[in-house]
């Protein structure tokens, strides 16, 4: 393999356009670009946007209602990613706005590292109902269908926000403008999906794709092949992770997400519905879904639907419309410890990436040229 | 949330392995590689506690160097914060 400051250098000698867009679609390619420096680094011609790539920042804020809602119901554990607790819904100033203030009231919120830990909590508590709040992309929903499959105990439910990666990219293409000519496709959705996953974006809308891993020198293979692409007028699916992501992708997880989940029509953050971009249970396990089991929070948190903290720019920076120092209130009052959007909550969103290396607004000009 | 990171199986029964990395012990689920041939002492992409794929020795090696980096970054920022 090639070193980074090798394809640096293939990539300063391609004849480059005066502007090139190339869109990421994973908040782990976004942390790499920005720990490694690599849009000071590439030509400035060239610009990289985070996009659609962080799973927490997407999740609807009804979800995330109806899971505080249910917390403060003493009879229920709420379980969830770490993340997703931070996450602050748009409610009047002394009202519970995330989990982590319901857990400070006293609801029984607990932190969890995987769906395994669900399934341990929900069986040393078996006097309780556990509801597993599982948000993700498709690499964390193959974990969650391959618990579901394994079997689950009575009182473990689930309210299941889990969303896939490429019909974002494929609404964007779709739309008047996407914002980007290239496209650097997500390495770990890849390994678990296919890299097939992402042959419709140079199929149907000729657009350069790679597939990336995640350290510099695959994200810069990638970067260059994209460009090649866009030059020659020759758009493919280039895989630059071959490494990890196979043909086909892991197949017993496909199938186990078949065999568990259906894709429904799902509400993004911000965004609206998204067609056949989310997971929910199959009707055969509707004992276990937390929608069902809970009909009244689930109509209170409709009335959620599509509330944004006031000033949050969260879902035009998910869609890569506009960088996350654009947003007025990046740095104040939003900081990851005063986060007023999810992206500046979670590991993978854009905002907490850029504050993390470094960027700050009285920087931007700086910044800008990259 | 995406991002899986390389462990070492240590030992396996049934789906369940114990897996090392740098010191770290975990629990993993198998589960989803059930198809694939597994032994103690190969590599594995770990995500949410699942090993979704089988990987060599040296792209491990490579991925943990990148944690490495990132990881340190995390801790400046907590500092700087
Ligand atoms: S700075 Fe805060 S409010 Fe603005 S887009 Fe980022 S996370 Fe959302």
């Amino acid at each position: 393999m090639q070193s980074a400051q090798s394809w640096l250098q293939k990539i300063r000698d391609l004849p480059l356009p005066d502007n090139v867009r190339l869109m990421n679609v994973c908040g782990g390619h976004e942390r790499s670009i920005s720990m490694a420096g690599l849009r000071k680094a590439l030509p400035e011609q060239i610009e990289l946007i985070p996009g659609p790539g962080c799973p927490v920042c997407i999740c609807p804020e009804q979800d995330i209602y109806q899971a505080i809602h249910l917390a403060l119901n003493e009879d229920v554990v709420l379980v969830s990613f770490g993340d997703m607790l931070r996450v602050p819904v748009n409610v009047s100033k002394n009202v519970i706005r995330s989990l982590e203030q319901a857990k400070a009231a006293g609801a029984d919120v607990r932190p969890v590292a995987s769906p395994i830990e669900a399934v341990k909590i929900a069986q040393a508590e078996p006097g309780k109902t556990v509801v597993f709040f599982a948000a993700g992309f498709e690499t964390t929903s193959a974990p969650v269908a391959g618990m579901i499959a394994q079997g689950m105990p009575d009182n473990l439910l689930l309210l299941m926000s889990g969303r896939l990666t490429w019909p974002a990219v494929a609404m964007l293409l779709e739309s008047e403008q996407p914002g980007f000519d290239a496209l650097i496709a997500p390495g770990h959705v890849s390994t678990v999906m296919g890299p097939e996953e992402w042959q419709f974006v140079v199929d149907k809308h000729r657009i350069p794709a790679a597939i990336a891993g995640f350290t510099p020198d695959s994200l810069l293979a990638a970067t260059y092949s994209a460009l090649r692409q866009l030059i020659e007028g020759r758009p493919f699916l280039d895989n630059c992770y071959s490494e990890v992501v196979k043909p086909g992708g892991n197949r017993k997880a496909k199938a186990l997400l078949e065999a568990t989940l259906d894709v429904v029509d799902a509400p993004w953050r911000g965004i609206g519905v998204i067609p056949a971009s989310g997971y929910e249970l199959k009707p055969i396990y509707a004992e276990h879904n937390a929608r069902l089991r809970f009909p009244d929070a689930s109509n209170q948190a409709r009335a959620h639907i599509g509330e944004m903290p006031a000033g949050c720019d969260c879902a035009r920076v998910v869609l890569g419309k506009i960088k996350p120092l654009d947003c007025r209130i990046y740095g104040s009052p939003c900081t990851p410890r005063t986060p007023v959007g999810p992206c500046m909550v979670s590991d993978e969103g854009a905002c907490r990436i850029w504050w993390a290396s470094g960027l700050r607004k009285e920087a931007a000009e700086t910044a800008e040229s990259y | 949330m995406c991002l899986a990171v390389p462990m070492q199986i240590t030992h396996i029964d049934g789906f369940n392995a114990r897996c090392s990395a740098k010191g770290v012990q975990r629990e993993v689920s198998l589960f989803l590689l059930q198809d694939d041939d597994i032994q103690v002492g190969d590599h594995v992409l770990i995500h949410v506690g699942y090993a979704i794929q089988k990987i060599s020795e040296q792209d491990a090696q490579t991925a943990w160097e990148l944690f490495d980096r990132m990881f340190s970054m995390e801790e400046a920022d907590a500092v700087i914060g």
